[in-house]
């Protein structure tokens, strides 16, 4: 009995899902990296292509609208060849790094979805307070920084996590210009060992690993906020 | 204090201020009554430029308000404003909602500030709920909050809108208590109200407004007892 358990044991330690995790915890590395600050910096640009949209300038309106278009339709994958072998390569002839091309793609493409969630949030919040705000005395810039944007904030933290699961994922795209994040990580194991089935499964136990806590957390946040 | 001259205010086609002409006295307490749709907010929201005005003047002490020149923020922070659904804001706190128009716009400090919301918040009778968050109070507590934040920033004005009509009618008596305190201590108020009881006693004039112009101006007495425009002893008909 005893002696079953072990070499079933010692197979499992000998198999690719153990095997994979050295080369795949690499790629977790890298994903974590282009999620983080591909999302910080997505927030940043959000933040002010949301505010655009509300704008009363209709100049600062409209580039904020195209810009929110054009990168919601169009895809993600096309989005990032653009960057970095449409642009940096051909266009302008400077070769960025895949690493550089894959934070910039997520800083554009979660920035066009961040705008509309930071455009919602702010758009959701009653007029009233905007009035009281400037009734008091504050001036436009006082009310949108301590009256609406606390109360609009709030608001975006559920999406706000949802979209970090979705660029968590979409960062699996990067492996076409060979970055070394998760998948690519993996399909180069499995390349090498032919173990494709035990590879992947262990690639989505670790995306699974981080998204499922992730959602778990956020509808607890959900519920907190009564949103 | 204030005077108002041939005021107009379109929101695109629709014309809802039609020519409105009125002057408020210092200390003087002047209650606008009128059907719903008869453009009383509107006259009120233009006071502090909250609506932009399409044309005529509005003067507060010597500034004219709707001159481009004129600093709007620092009007707005001699024209205190309490709403009818009070908009206090929820992520603060009943003293943070009072004392951020002095601390911000004033430059006052904290602490200053601070004994100022608590004598403000003693005056109004909420001395118990400094801390509590806005969610917490009942309707009228929550109007009286509003009105001590205005109070705050020493209005030399403060106008009123319809500030009891989405209150219980157990909770109107202490909203108006207060504003009966206010101009007893000589406040110049303008007070949008459905509550014809307190126009009839605090007023000391009354507008009636119809179809975007003042169709009858007087003293209370006057108005209530005797009104001259047909359209007056209509409402007035209907609602007492």
């Amino acid at each position: 009995m005893l002696d079953a358990l072990n070499s079933m044991f010692e197979a499992l330690m000998d198999s690719a899902y153990i095997k994979s995790l050295p080369f795949l915890y690499e790629g977790l590395k890298l994903t974590l990296l282009i999620t983080i600050v591909g999302l910080f910096l997505g927030f940043i640009l959000g933040a002010f292509t949301g505010l655009g949209r509300l704008s009363k300038n209709g100049l600062i309106r409209g580039i904020s609208t195209i810009f929110v278009e054009v990168v919601r339709g169009t895809p993600i994958l096309v989005q990032v060849l653009f960057i970095y072998f449409g642009i940096s390569e051909d266009l302008i002839g400077v070769n960025i790094s895949g690493l550089t091309a894959a934070i910039i793609a997520i800083t554009i493409n979660a920035g066009a979805y961040i705008a509309e969630i930071v455009r919602g949030a702010v758009h959701s919040i009653d007029k009233g307070q905007y009035e009281a705000g400037r009734a008091v005395g504050l001036t436009e810039r006082q009310t949108m920084r301590y009256i609406i944007w606390p109360q609009a904030f709030k608001r975006m933290i559920p999406p706000l996590g949802n979209q970090f699961i979705i660029s968590l994922k979409d960062t699996s795209l990067f492996s076409v210009i060979a970055v070394g994040e998760l998948l690519y990580q993996g399909r180069q194991y499995y390349n090498a060992t032919f173990e494709v089935f035990e590879t992947l499964v262990m690639v989505c136990i670790i995306y699974l690993m981080i998204t499922i806590p992730t959602s778990v957390i956020l509808r607890r946040i959900e519920r907190k906020l009564d949103v | 204090m204030i005077t108002v001259k041939d005021l107009h205010k379109s929101f695109g086609n629709l014309e809802v201020l039609k020519g409105i002409s009125a002057e408020v006295k210092e200390s003087e307490v002047v209650c606008v009554i009128g059907p719903s749709g008869s453009g009383k907010s509107t006259f009120l929201r233009c006071i502090n430029l909250l609506e932009d005005i399409t044309s005529g003047e509005v003067t507060i002490d010597q500034d004219v308000i709707n001159d481009p020149k004129t600093n709007i923020n620092q009007v707005r922070s001699q024209v205190g404003m309490v709403f009818q659904h009070f908009n206090l804001f929820p992520h603060k706190t009943v003293l943070e909602n009072i004392t951020i128009g002095p601390i911000k716009v004033k430059g006052m400090k904290e602490e200053e500030a601070k004994e100022i919301a608590l004598k403000l918040l003693e005056k109004v009778g909420l001395s118990d709920k400094a801390d509590a968050y806005p969610e917490s109070l009942s309707g009228g507590q929550k109007q009286r909050a509003a009105i001590a934040r205005s109070l705050a920033m020493e209005p030399k004005v403060m106008l009123f809108d319809e500030p009891t009509s989405a209150l219980d009618p157990e909770l109107v008596g202490d909203v108006l208590e207060v504003m009966k305190d206010l101009a007893r201590e000589g406040m110049t108020m303008v007070v949008v109200t459905h509550e014809m009881g307190f126009a009839r006693e605090v007023g000391d004039r009354v507008l009636f407004m119809d179809e975007g112009i003042v169709m009858e101006e007087g003293d209370p007495q006057q108005i209530f007892e005797n009104p001259q425009n047909p359209r007056t002893q209509e409402f007035l008909s209907k609602i007492l």
